[in-house]
């Protein structure tokens, strides 16, 4: 039995991208969670300002706790993060 | 506008109503006769529904799927009854019930017609008459008992029986109430030959009809009239062709509390008795001849003009029945096309439809945008339940002038308007999730938090209607205490939901599903915030035990009612597409999380 050229390069195409697929999907979340951790870090610095200038104590403390939040969610984006590239090394 | 019109009409029929009965005892015993008529056509329906999906359907299917056995049904059942117009106002309920489609209504109403005319027969030729009035006590005790039965079937023909009951009773007061017009009425003054004489006969004769609710009772009158020689054979004659067209009134009665079938079947009725008695008019002359040659077949006498009546009143019914037959279907469209349906009180479904079923995403896209809608009806219901205004809270108004502003209770029935608005939609997306079986376990996954988003709707009305009850009674409430604690959980749902709609509307740049996280930890800390402002109240003597027991019950329903609200997000939003909602969704806190920030709080707060 023999290959042409052309169905031999799909199949090795199909091979690696099998063989890849782990690799990629861990690329994908790792992707994600950067972009949402980019965008918590904005946040973050967004609340403070409003902390800054927010006059009413009421107000003031509920955006603090807004910013608890933020902060706790973020650890627990960089703990998640680390632990996913540690995976990817290995 | 046109509430505002709704506002005055109402009343303004009740006062007329009322003056009516004041000054005039006949009329009140007709009104009253109306009542129970329609009373008895609500409670027929009901006992006609209880058959539905069942013995019933199979029945009238089988004896009307054509239209001789529709007509045969008519005439059937209008001989049994002896009343033409019970027979339609029945029709009418069937097709109410949807067992029946219009077609088949009409061919029963042919039918009846023809069946009517046995009456005839009978009062001419034994002088009976089954009197239906005498029945309707028993009825409505063996009707009442079977009411109360378990069985659903029991209590259907309970139903039937207490309607018939009450239709009976309803069209004996009538007559009673009718009974001065009726000795009012002397026929002899009226005698006038030619067509003249039978245009006025026939106008009499609608008007008794219509006056008497039976044209059994005109006929009675009529024949005995003739008997009497009182009027001619043939004012008599056009005195029946009226009573035929008068019948019509009982059904178009009926129909007022129908649906548009119903009043499409009364429509039918009034145009096929109407063409019946212009044909009996314009061939007057050659159905006498008729009459006469039939009389003398069946060894009528030739001046028994009582029976000879009858052989007419029978006569022309048949010739109406074949002339009408072959324009059935004519008929039924044009009805369609000039009774058309109201606009349905109960919501549809905007965006589900079979064709999208088949392409995941876009089902999954529908659902999204269907649920969507539930959730802008459902929050609109949540505030009207909290006697606020939703476009009030969405704004940038400091909610706290928001609420002052609405301090009094407003009355708003939330079962209504989740039973014709709600329900429905939400039925129709958990139908619709039932019959999308996507293989692929993203879309399953998601579609199944749309189902959760929906059933938290479901839970999160139900709280606003318990805390209601109270809440009604406390905002406004002498003692300022109770009033200052329901308006702050009428504060604390309020700002939940407009710190949902904004997190809602906010691009896809942001972080919407993280954003909940913040509202969690403060529907928790506001908990207990509460609860030990509650104790303090309690501690202090400033509320009263009941009041105690209605804050804390009502505090939890609020809490309830902000849980699902976030949780209403939370699925809505989970259900969204891309890597960035997954990212978000694994760095989201869990409950110990948030319980953990909450204890943090806590510990900052002391040493402050």
């Amino acid at each position: 039995m023999k290959f042409d050229n052309a169905l031999k390069k799909k199949l090795l195409k199909k091979l690696k991208s099998y063989m890849n697929a782990e690799a990629e999907q861990l690329q994908q979340e790792d992707d994600g969670l950067s972009k949402v951790l980019k965008k918590l870090k904005k946040k973050e610095k967004h609340l403070k300002a409003l902390i800054a200038a927010e006059r009413d104590k009421d107000e003031r403390e509920m955006l603090e706790q807004e910013l608890n939040v933020v902060h706790s969610q973020r650890k627990k984006g960089i703990t998640l993060l680390s632990s996913l590239r540690k995976k990817g090394d290995k | 506008m046109k509430n505002t019109l709704r506002k005055i009409v109402l009343p303004t029929i009740l006062l007329v109503l009322a003056y009516g009965f004041w000054i005039s005892s006949d009329f009140k015993e007709i009104a009253a006769g109306v009542a129970i008529f329609l009373f008895g056509m609500l409670a027929l329906e009901e006992g006609f529904k209880a058959f539905t999906g069942g013995i019933l359907e199979k029945i009238l299917k089988r004896t009307t799927n054509k239209l001789w056995k529709s007509v045969s049904f008519g005439i059937l059942s209008t001989t049994i009854m002896q009343s033409s117009s019970l027979v339609s106002v029945i029709t009418i309920s069937f097709l109410g019930a949807g067992l029946i489609g219009l077609a088949q209504g009409v061919g029963i109403i042919f039918g009846a017609n023809i069946g009517t005319t046995t009456g005839a027969w009978l009062v001419a030729g034994f002088g009976l008459k089954v009197k239906i009035s005498a029945y309707a006590m028993p009825m409505l005790v063996f009707g009442v008992i079977m009411i109360f039965q378990k069985s659903r079937h029991i209590k259907g023909i309970g139903y039937i029986l207490t309607g018939l009951g009450f239709l009976f009773l309803g069209i004996h007061h009538m007559k009673e109430g009718f009974e001065t017009f009726k000795s009012a009425i002397d026929l002899a003054e009226y005698a006038v030959a030619g067509y003249p004489g039978l245009f006025l006969f026939t106008l009499i004769g609608i008007f008794a009809t219509v006056v008497m609710q039976s044209s059994h009772a005109t006929l009675v009158l009529i024949i005995t009239a003739l008997a009497a020689q009182q009027i001619s054979y043939e004012n008599a004659l056009a005195l029946a062709i009226g009573a035929n067209v008068g019948t019509t009134i009982t059904a178009i009665l009926g129909a007022l509390s129908s649906n548009e079938l119903g009043k499409r079947l009364a429509g039918a009725h009034l145009i096929f008795n109407v063409t019946t008695g212009l044909i009996a008019i314009v061939f007057i002359h050659q159905l006498l001849v008729a009459v006469d040659l039939i009389s003398a077949y069946v060894g009528i006498g030739e001046t028994d003009y009582t029976l000879k009546l009858a052989v007419f009143h029978t006569l022309f019914n048949l010739i109406g029945v074949i002339v009408m037959i072959p324009f059935t279907n004519h008929l039924v469209r044009f009805l369609e096309r000039v009774i058309k349906s109201e606009p349905d009180r109960y919501a549809h479904p905007k965006y589900l439809n079979e064709g999208s079923l088949e392409f995941g995403d876009t089902a999954l896209e529908a659902l999204r945008m269907e649920t969507a809608r539930v959730y802008a009806k459902a929050t609109d219901v949540i505030a009207k339940g909290l006697s606020l205004d939703k476009e009030k809270i969405l704004s940038d108004a400091k909610l706290k002038h928001v609420i002052r502003e609405h301090h009094k209770a407003v009355e708003y029935d939330i079962d209504d308007v989740y039973e014709h608005e709600i329900k429905a939609l939400c039925s129709a997306i958990l139908d619709y999730t039932n019959q999308l079986s996507s293989s692929e376990p993203g879309i399953a996954r998601k579609v199944s938090r749309i189902r959760l988003a929906n059933q938290s709707i479901l839970i999160a009305l139900k709280d606003v209607k318990h805390l209601q009850k109270n809440m009604l009674n406390y905002i406004d409430s002498e003692n300022a205490d109770i009033s200052y604690e329901y308006n702050r959980l009428r504060q604390r749902i309020a700002k939940v939901m407009r710190r949902l709609e904004r997190i809602r509307l906010k691009d896809e740049g942001s972080t919407s599903i993280l954003s909940l996280d913040a509202l969690k930890l403060t529907l928790e800390k506001n908990m207990d915030l509460l609860h030990e402002r509650m104790n303090e109240l309690i501690r202090d003597g400033k509320v009263s035990a009941e009041m105690a027991i209605s804050l804390m019950n009502d505090s939890n329903y609020t809490y309830s009612i902000i849980h699902n609200l976030i949780q209403i997000n939370h699925n809505y939003l989970k259900s969204e597409e891309g890597s960035e909602t997954e990212a978000e969704h694994m760095i989201a806190l869990n409950r110990e999380e948030i319980g953990t920030v909450l204890a943090d709080d806590r510990v900052i707060a002391e040493k402050r």
